[in-house]
């Protein structure tokens, strides 16, 4: 997939892009809005990453122009601004999701990846990581064909984990899918939850499929790693 | 009466220099008006023996005593005009004495003789056995043969005596009314002229850090009251800049940390996901990594903390039940409480409505339960009650933790304080967590406060007003 990044702070937009490519997408960077602006209707992009506060050309009126010639392109907005204001301005103005700096970098990658898809994760119903597995229709969930009864938060951590294998997942992204953002800053609260699911899930199995990142959060384990 | 006020004192001085000056004016008044009166009517009898002594007396020798006697009867008439007249011979014996007068103001077989040692002309005061008072003059007159009479003119006092008499007591009457007056008028006036002292008082007990764009009332009188408010307003006018450049600093310098920690995040998040670091290595910068995320979040709060002080709380405000709101959260943290064996008992069945903000108070809930669970040890409870009380909704979180210090206790809301950094054991927070709850409240026009007991537990006490439009619903 080809990216353009729109973003004047170079350091920024050379980190996203590395990342970017790590996952194999072909990155642009634009540093000012005209030059966003130009690159935008001039190439085929699968998606735009857009800086708000920009020099030249303002991130908004990129973003109106960008969503003008291209309803149907992907538009994930950055910014140092996280007033509600502001959200509400870019949602209406045409973007597709919000990120605010300082963010982790396991979360763009998650909501890039989304974006892309264009959909929500794994509409699958069953959901098998090595011996789990995850009934969504009917929420249930056993292991190696053991019943495991999970209360509804439990639930929710586990389905949030398995739907990213592989992928690191910040304490803050979990706090804002299980729970809310009122629950921010309120990270011991994930770790009291994953240390109970790992007494039900993990801990009466040899394998471990819910790993710790030191300083990054948690990750469920991929079907190579299970 | 606030006998400290200015008013008061004001009146209060205004009176005792009126009644000083007029005691004043009146002693002196009365002393030279008795003065007066008295020089007047002694002068009188004084002129009068001298007339008897010059005319009649001093002839005495040719035209003889009988005569002197007769024509003093004729002329002067001592009984009709209440007046005493004596005539004394050289050796002491009475020549003429007048009969008691037509007012019986005295009795004149009881005026002492006049003291001998006298010569010429002399006045006395003279106080009877009875204890009538009388004004004499006597004058002794030297006759052609060499002998001598003394003359004495004589009046009561009384007449003089009366007036002083009616002269004091209209002095002592007359001065503490004019006091009086003099002290109410005192009060009023300065009333009147610290009015807008008050005014201004009232206003300057009204403003603080949240609307200091709020000015004290100027009357424009011109005078020093005018110039105080104004210089008050001055004054409010840089603690305002001041406020509002505190709170820019905060704002800006939280924004502009923002982008270097996204790539120091960032940085290390690849850093800490590359397989070719050795463990150790990784292990270090995931430790740096958690220190990053940490001032992520302090930044983060900062900014919601200064975004609450521009009063930008009422992003979305609807009516909302605190109680289901409260009962809702402490679900959602069970787990925490449950994973130190404590207990946490949810007391809120009835709706208590309120305005507000979803997301913040909920966040108040958090913060607060978050804290009591934080704070009690083991095998503890927390109880958590809402209800309404004289038109406010009021939550209630009680736990049996280790309880706040007293000196401490007026702190607990400020940013960054911490009452002890061990006791939390571990506790990852920034001292920012009440700070918000206060801001929250404040947004809400409700307030947050704190009670404890050091060892036995501390009890918050978050109070809202209840929405009124909710209340209107009920009652119709």
């Amino acid at each position: 997939m080809r990216i353009l990044i729109v973003e004047d702070e170079r350091k920024v937009a050379e980190m996203v892009a590395r990342g970017l490519k790590a996952e194999r997408h072909a990155v642009d960077i634009a540093e000012n809005g005209d030059t966003g602006w130009a690159m935008a209707h001039t190439y085929d992009y699968d998606m735009v990453i857009l800086d708000l506060g920009l020099p030249g050309m303002s991130g908004a009126e990129l973003l109106r122009r960008i969503r003008q010639r291209n309803v149907q392109i992907p538009i994930l907005v950055l910014t140092a601004r996280d007033a509600m204001a502001s959200k509400v301005e870019s949602f209406e103005a045409g973007a597709d999701d919000y990120l605010t700096k300082p963010f982790a970098f396991a979360e763009l990658l998650v909501r890039v990846k989304a974006l892309l898809r264009r959909g929500p994760a794994n509409q699958v119903s069953v959901v098998r990581v090595g011996d789990l597995e995850i009934d969504r229709l009917n929420q249930k969930v056993s292991r190696a064909g053991q019943r495991i009864e999970l209360t509804p938060k439990e639930y929710a951590l586990l389905n949030y984990l398995a739907s990213h294998p592989g992928r690191v997942l910040s304490r803050t992204m979990i706090i804002e899918h299980v729970w809310d953002q009122s629950f921010e800053g309120l990270t011991n609260i994930v770790d009291v939850y994953v240390r109970h699911l790992r007494g039900k899930v993990d801990d009466p199995f040899p394998t471990k499929l819910i790993q710790t990142v030191r300083g990054a959060g948690y990750r469920f384990a991929d079907e190579s790693s299970a | 009466m606030n006998t400290r006020s200015i008013r008061f004192r004001l009146a209060a001085w205004h009176a005792i220099v009126f009644a000083a000056v007029f005691a004043a004016l009146g002693a002196l008044l009365y002393a030279t008006v008795r003065e007066y009166l008295d020089d007047t009517l002694m002068e009188t009898q004084a002129r009068r023996a001298q007339q008897i002594a010059e005319t009649l007396l001093a002839n005495a020798s040719r035209t003889g005593e009988d005569y002197v006697v007769r024509e003093i009867k004729s002329l002067y008439a001592p009984e009709l005009g209440d007046r005493f007249i004596r005539v004394t011979r050289n050796n002491g014996s009475v020549l003429y004495v007048s009969g008691p007068p037509n007012d019986q103001s005295f009795d004149p077989s009881k005026v002492p003789a006049a003291p001998g040692e006298h010569t010429a002309e002399f006045a006395r005061q003279e106080t009877l056995s009875d204890g009538r008072s009388m004004l004499i003059a006597a004058f002794r007159a030297a006759t052609a043969d060499g002998g001598s009479y003394l003359v004495e003119v004589g009046t009561s006092a009384e007449p003089v005596d009366r007036f002083a008499r009616h002269l004091l007591a209209l002095l002592a009457l007359g001065i503490p009314l004019v006091v009086g007056v003099a002290a109410l008028g005192g009060y009023v006036l300065a009333r009147r002229a610290l009015k807008p002292v008050d005014e201004i008082a009232v206003k300057a007990e009204m403003i603080t850090q949240h609307n200091l764009s709020e000015r004290l009332p100027v009357t424009r009188t011109g005078d020093e009251l005018e110039r105080l408010s104004l210089a008050l307003n001055r004054m409010i006018n840089r603690l305002d800049d001041g406020f509002s450049n505190s709170k820019r600093f905060v704002a800006d310098a939280s924004h502009e940390l923002r982008t270097p920690l996204t790539v120091i995040q960032g940085e290390l998040e690849n850093l800490a996901s590359d397989a070719r670091l050795a463990s150790e290595v990784r292990d270090r910068v995931g430790s740096t990594l958690e220190e990053v995320e940490r001032l992520g979040k302090i930044v983060q709060k900062l900014l919601a903390l200064s975004r609450l002080d521009a009063g930008e709380a009422q992003e979305e405000w609807v009516p909302l039940d605190l109680a289901a709101l409260t009962a809702s959260t402490s679900d959602q943290m069970l787990l925490l409480a449950e994973d130190k064996r404590i207990k946490v008992v949810c007391e809120a069945d009835s709706p208590v409505i309120v305005m507000g903000d979803q997301a913040r108070l909920k966040q108040v809930v958090v913060n607060l339960l978050d804290n009591a669970i934080k704070y009690t040890p083991h095998g503890g409870s927390v109880r958590l009650s809402v209800y309404e009380r004289s038109g406010h909704g009021i939550m209630e979180i009680t736990d049996t933790g280790v309880g706040i210090p007293p000196e401490a206790l007026p702190l607990v809301f400020e940013r960054f304080f911490r009452v002890d950094r061990d006791r939390a054991g571990g506790d990852e927070g920034a001292g920012l967590g009440l700070a918000i709850v206060k801001s929250i409240c404040a947004a809400h026009g409700g307030r947050v406060d704190a009670e404890s007991v050091i060892g036995a537990g501390s009890r918050f006490l978050v109070t809202l007003p209840v929405s009124v439009g909710q209340k209107h619903a009920q009652a119709r």
